[in-house]
């Protein structure tokens, strides 16, 4: 990746001291053309602009983050929140007790299943759409840019709205379109083989947008020599998308992916306002378990560990994915 | 993303917990000040009665002008969650509101004062709403107002099905719900709810008038009994048949359904009434309310809800005479004209209005013997397993006693 050593010290410089990048003079090898004082009073000065963040993000990320942490090795419960020095420290027994708890594995299973499903239908539906869209009509294109990136800036609970008549099994959309044909229309949310799936298709849906733009992004960032080259060498349609599409985008699709699937992997809007995880936890996803354990049930320590266990796979699967993929790009 | 926002959040809802509960810990309960002082009280109250219980402090405070009643009105749907929040962090108001389900969780917490007893007497109170203030024995809540569902019927619909007179019994409501369907041409017989949050709360009025419970007067669990078993039995039969909806989404509101026909009948609050008569006026007339038929005999759940004092609070002289105020006779029946809800006080119900209005007898009558539940801590959770259990049986995954030994077990696991 880098080239030139001399270089790639500076960026490593930014994270140490944010505020003191502006001059190398700040840099252990730089130039002492001002003499150390000078240097501490850029150090302070660093420190000071840094603050804001820095405080912030102690309060509001850190703190919750390790005291999360603590928290799921104990058995943190009701009756602590106001008494949290009560709590006791179990060790790892939250953690063993979730691997025998039905619930949270088919909470696991129907996760896994989402994202499966999910993230391959969304970044290859937001492909397409946004090929499509990039050499579309000049006029009708905004037109269409807007109607899919929509869903994406509607609240959650207003496409629940749209979505339940949709499915309505007795006068939906759906509905209509089975009885036009002459067939009864399953219970789609009902149903705890068709209630993912519509899940499923809803946040395609609600998505798609979101990955749309990631990618006209990227196809108008392809130059268009490129293009012109291999026209000119007289390849066809499927080929410029093979050869030349897909390879340069290559950033982008790993970028979509690695989001949709840290975003499909914390599903929890979905199941909450449709289903509540319904029929039957057919639609019970990590998140909406962890939820309903730490605050339907006040088993914080417990949720606490739910929290780590998905952190621990979201970690390891977006890890994963950096590889696989980047590994191609040369 | 704003799942990555939302994750982050909870996180930090945690934490807040956490560290105010920290710091919690040096509160110490405080002087008290005399009730004849000047002083602010601090109220809390949920949805509606938050609003309404504005006005009601004004006059109030004009009879008592060295008091400055403070109410915040907070939402049903974050009330739990607030509460919390506030016992965690030794910031709870003077007095608050509590439904019912709560009052376990809160004494348990450590943070509500026990009730009066020289000031507020049981027998003054309809028995059951006084049972759900109560935790161990001890009175931590005076009864504010009760409910009790009832069945909510088409009577315009019922003529046209060839039926004039309530259903009493399990029997004559299936045959109701039948006729509705087959000969009133509605989509559904009765609407009940099949599973989700609260499914508890629809079963209730079949189990109690079958003569079961979920935890008995000892602390037994007995959500396994025969009585249960053929509750549950009947319950999940409207869904076999078709006179019940499979499938309702979370947030479901009948009101709509019962006013355009869809749903004839359904189980609802005295808040329904209200509802009704502002969101559907073309029904006036066309509908009624009856006991909940009779299984072995009619027993509805009792809810409502309980006012409470906060351990903390340096005002419990002021808190407990605007207490007196709002569940005394007169507090009551002002308090029915204002919001429709039902009085907890008894001898509210025979004077005015309540005397004379025969829909509102049903819901006094109901309440005679409407059935309210233990005060546990984990109380949400114990129903849960019930909840659990009915959705089981009605999504035909499994029979009703497997369903509900299931749920014994678990049940036995979370109250010993």
């Amino acid at each position: 990746m880098s080239t030139t050593t001399g270089k790639a010290a500076q960026p490593a410089k930014v994270q140490a001291a944010p505020g003191a990048t502006a001059s190398p003079a700040a840099g252990p090898k730089g130039p002492r053309r001002r003499g150390k004082p000078s240097m501490g009073v850029q150090n302070v000065a660093g420190w000071l602009f840094s603050t804001p963040f820095l405080v912030l993000f102690l309060v509001f990320m850190a703190v919750p983050i390790i005291a999360t942490l603590v928290m799921s090795f104990t058995d943190f419960g009701l009756r602590n929140v106001t008494h949290p020095m009560d709590a006791n420290f179990i060790g790892l027994d939250n953690y063993t007790q979730l691997f025998s708890d039905d619930k949270f594995l088919k909470s696991l299973f129907n996760t896994a299943y989402f994202v499966v499903v999910g993230v391959p239908l969304t970044i290859l539906i937001g492909l397409v759409v946004a090929v499509l869209l990039n050499n579309g009509i000049d006029r009708a294109r905004t037109f269409f840019r807007v109607g899919f990136y929509a869903p994406v800036v509607t609240t959650i609970v207003a496409v629940a709205v749209v979505w339940r008549f949709v499915l309505d099994p007795s006068d939906g959309l759906v509905a209509g379109l089975f009885s036009e044909v002459g067939l009864t229309a399953p219970d789609f949310l009902g149903s705890e083989t068709l209630a993912m799936p519509s899940m499923i298709a809803m946040a395609v849906w609600r998505n798609v947008g979101t990955v749309m733009v990631l990618f006209i992004a990227g196809l108008q960032a392809i130059p268009t020599e490129v293009r012109e080259a291999a026209r000119l060498d007289g390849a066809n349609v499927w080929q410029e998308f093979k050869g030349i599409t897909v390879p340069l985008l290559r950033p982008t699709l790993l970028y979509a992916t690695v989001i949709t699937t840290i975003g499909y992997l914390n599903v929890f809007e979905e199941p909450f306002v449709m289903t509540q995880g319904g029929p039957s936890d057919s639609t019970l996803t990590v998140s909406l378990n962890m939820y309903r354990e730490g605050f339907n049930f006040f088993h914080m320590g417990y949720a606490s560990a739910m929290a780590y266990v998905l952190f621990v796979v979201i970690m390891g699967i977006t890890v994963l994915q950096l590889r696989l993929l980047k590994d191609n790009t040369k | 993303m704003s799942r990555i926002a939302r994750t982050a959040s909870t996180g930090i809802g945690i934490a807040v917990v956490l560290s105010l509960g920290l710091t919690a810990c040096g509160s110490s309960g405080g002087a008290s000040v005399a009730a004849d002082k000047k002083q602010t009280l601090t109220v809390w109250a949920m949805g509606a009665e938050g609003e309404k219980l504005a006005d009601v402090a004004k006059v109030y405070e004009k009879a008592h002008p060295n008091i400055t009643v403070k109410v915040t009105p907070v939402g049903w749907d974050v009330a739990h969650q607030k509460l919390v929040s506030a016992a965690a962090a030794g910031t709870m108001p003077d007095v608050a509101q509590m439904g019912g389900s709560y009052m376990g969780e809160f004494s348990e917490l450590g943070v509500l004062e026990p009730v009066d007893t020289k000031t507020f007497h049981e027998k003054d109170f309809f028995p059951a709403g006084w049972k759900q203030g109560e935790v161990d024995g001890q009175a931590y809540g005076v009864p504010w107002y009760v409910d009790t569902r009832v069945l909510y019927y088409r009577t315009d619909l019922a003529k046209k099905a060839g039926i004039t007179k309530a259903p009493a019994d399990w029997k004559e409501l299936r045959d109701l719900a039948t006729a509705y369907q087959k000969k009133a041409g509605t989509k559904w017989g009765l609407s009940i709810q099949p599973s989700g949050l609260d499914t508890v709360q629809s079963f209730y009025s079949f189990l109690y008038s079958a003569g079961g419970e979920i935890v008995d007067d000892k602390g037994e669990t007995v959500i396994d009994s025969p009585a249960a078993v053929k509750a549950l039995k009947e319950y999940a039969s409207y869904f076999d048949k078709g006179l019940s909806d499979k499938s309702l989404p979370p947030g479901y509101d009948v009101v709509k359904d019962f006013g355009n026909g869809r749903v004839p009948m359904f189980f609802g609050g005295p808040w329904h009434v209200t509802l009704l008569d502002e969101g559907q006026p073309q029904l006036k007339g066309k509908w009624a309310v009856a006991g909940v038929p009779a299984g072995k005999s009619s027993v509805s759940m009792a809810g409502g809800s309980s006012l409470v004092i906060s351990k903390d609070s340096e005002h419990k002289a002021a808190a407990t005479q605007f207490i007196k105020y709002l569940t005394d006779t007169k507090g009551q029946a002002d308090w029915y004209k204002r919001t429709k809800d039902l009085p907890a006080n008894t001898a509210a119900w025979t004077s005015g209005d309540l005397a004379d209005d025969a829909g509102l007898q049903v819901f006094k009558k109901q309440m005679d013997t409407a059935k309210s539940s233990p005060s546990l801590p984990n109380w949400t959770e114990v129903t849960d397993k019930v909840d659990q259990a009915v959705a089981k049986v009605t999504q035909g995954k499994a029979s009703a006693e497997d369903a509900l030994k299931t749920a014994q077990s678990q049940i036995e696991g979370l109250v010993k």
